[in-house]
């Protein structure tokens, strides 16, 4: 009963916490001029390019220290009272406990065994939300001196062996990873992320079934297709987002929040 | 797999059903906090919706819909009806229209004490053109009764509403959706008691599911 009326009274305790943590909010965001994402799936009927508006990134993932903050302030999202619908049972395993991250989630890694409800929760407490799809990709095609690094040598060579590493024990510094061409650092190289949409990916989950997908399941999926087959990071993303529930969370899938561009920005020519 | 993972959800489902009946606390919902958790706004509940929604409650969501009255309409507004659920679009050509065909099946198949009271719920994907106006003329055109609830949300409520309910879902560039064929039934707390995926078969089971949870 207490726990469940705990809960319920998150919800409406919220607000307050919003403006407190707006004046305290250190991280640094980014931002990441306008831009075209050419999406990995698309139907024959998609435009094959996707404009997007430049945003603000965070310029690092969220990490342990930032996330104790937000469960501190809002005790729904507590290891032991947040509902199963929001979160599975392994969120936040790697804390010691509820208000203490411990030895195996130090506080400058990023925080990973996070569900997309609570960093959605997370984000909006912030006064920010999570990027989209085609931000998120738009932000990553960047490479370390250019802003699509696809030809970036050492940035294609670091990619594809952290896909090829385990995800180790105890993760690194978020600040450990090298800045992008943009100033962001980790969006490949850390963890994977959460974005806003992920659930817009439309596969089965069953790998057999997806070469054609089911018209039963997914009314007008018949017609989505890969456009660019060589680029496998962009695949195990995709592979990544289309496996999740929105409750799931995994060792290695933390987030970073996003924002519009100021009004005075985005409407510079 | 997928029907092992929804016997599963269903039988969590029962099962938490179970423990909120036994302990259906009648009292307001901030009484036993301590003062400093305590926010005005959530003792503000009437009595009819004092008691907090279950751990597994899709109500406990805080995003919040307008009907096709220009209502506003709070998912627990359902909270004491079996619930039949199904996100889809107005202007969809192909999977939707069977959807609410068979939502109603669904509704001809039920024993006359639960049809009376159980809601038949269409969210729209369509956050920019299924309008409030856009619902009720979809309502008058599919001549849905008062059991039927149409719902506008914005972008964020709709995807929200979506992850809850496992629907995947995206915008094509011709103003379609394609999503997850996907007919959810609540119990009268809101937990997610069987779901029928796909668009052949299935309507007697979950008859059967919105029997049992209209009866709890």
């Amino acid at each position: 009963m207490s726990l469940r009326t705990l809960i319920l009274c998150y919800t409406f305790a919220l607000s307050s916490a919003v403006a407190a943590l707006g004046a305290a909010d250190p991280a640094p965001m980014r931002p990441i001029p306008a831009g075209v994402y050419v999406p990995l799936l698309r139907t024959t009927k998609d435009a094959a390019q996707v404009p997007v508006a430049s945003f603000l990134l965070d310029a690092l993932p969220v990490t342990n220290a930032e996330f104790l903050a937000f469960v501190t302030a809002n005790p729904k999202w507590r290891r032991s009272v947040v509902s199963p619908l929001f979160a599975d049972s392994s969120y936040l395993e790697t804390w010691a406990g509820d208000l203490e991250p411990g030895p195996r989630a130090p506080a400058n890694a990023p925080v990973v065994r996070v569900s997309w409800f609570a960093a959605r929760a997370y984000a909006r407490w912030a006064g920010k939300r999570l990027p989209t799809t085609a931000e998120w990709e738009l932000a990553a095609a960047a490479g370390y001196t250019r802003p699509d690094g696809r030809n970036d040598e050492a940035f294609t060579r670091d990619l594809y062996a952290w896909l090829a590493r385990p995800v180790p024990a105890v993760l690194p510094a978020a600040d450990s990873a090298r800045p992008d061409y943009h100033g962001v650092r980790g969006l490949h190289g850390l963890v994977w992320e959460w974005v806003d949409d992920f659930n817009t990916a439309l596969v089965t989950g069953e790998s057999r079934a997806d070469t054609g997908l089911d018209r039963d399941l997914f009314c007008g999926a018949g017609a989505v297709g890969a456009k660019d087959t060589s680029d496998y990071a962009a695949f195990m993303r995709q592979a990544l987002r289309s496996s999740l529930q929105a409750n799931n969370t995994t060792t290695s899938l933390g987030f970073r929040c996003a924002r519009d561009a100021e009004p005075a920005t985005a409407s510079t020519p | 797999m997928k029907t092992h993972r929804i016997l599963i959800l269903t039988a969590l489902a029962l099962w938490g059903g179970n423990l909120a009946a036994a302990d259906a606390p009648a009292a307001a919902c901030c009484q036993d906090e301590p003062v400093a958790q305590q926010a005005d706004a959530c003792c503000r509940a009437t009595p009819a919706d004092a008691a907090p929604f279950s751990a597994k409650s899709l109500y406990q969501t805080d995003v919040a819909f307008t009907d096709d009255a220009g209502r506003a309409f709070p998912l627990g507004e359902l909270r004491g009806r079996p619930v039949v659920l199904t996100m889809f679009f107005a202007s969809c050509g192909y999977a939707c229209p069977l959807l609410v065909t068979d939502m109603e099946a669904l509704r001809a198949r039920l024993p006359a004490d639960i049809r009376d009271r159980a809601a038949f719920v269409l969210v729209s994907f369509d956050v920019a053109r299924d309008t409030p106006a856009a619902l009720a003329q979809y309502r008058v055109q599919r001549r849905l009764d008062d059991r039927w609830v149409l719902l506008h949300g914005n972008d964020d409520a709709v995807r929200e509403l979506a992850a809850l309910l496992g629907v995947k879902y995206r915008r094509e560039a011709d103003g379609s959706f394609s999503h997850s064929n996907l007919i959810t039934v609540l119990n009268a707390g809101g937990e997610i008691v069987h779901q029928r995926t796909g668009l052949k078969g299935g309507l007697d089971e979950a008859a059967a599911a919105l029997v049992v949870a209209g009866r709890d």
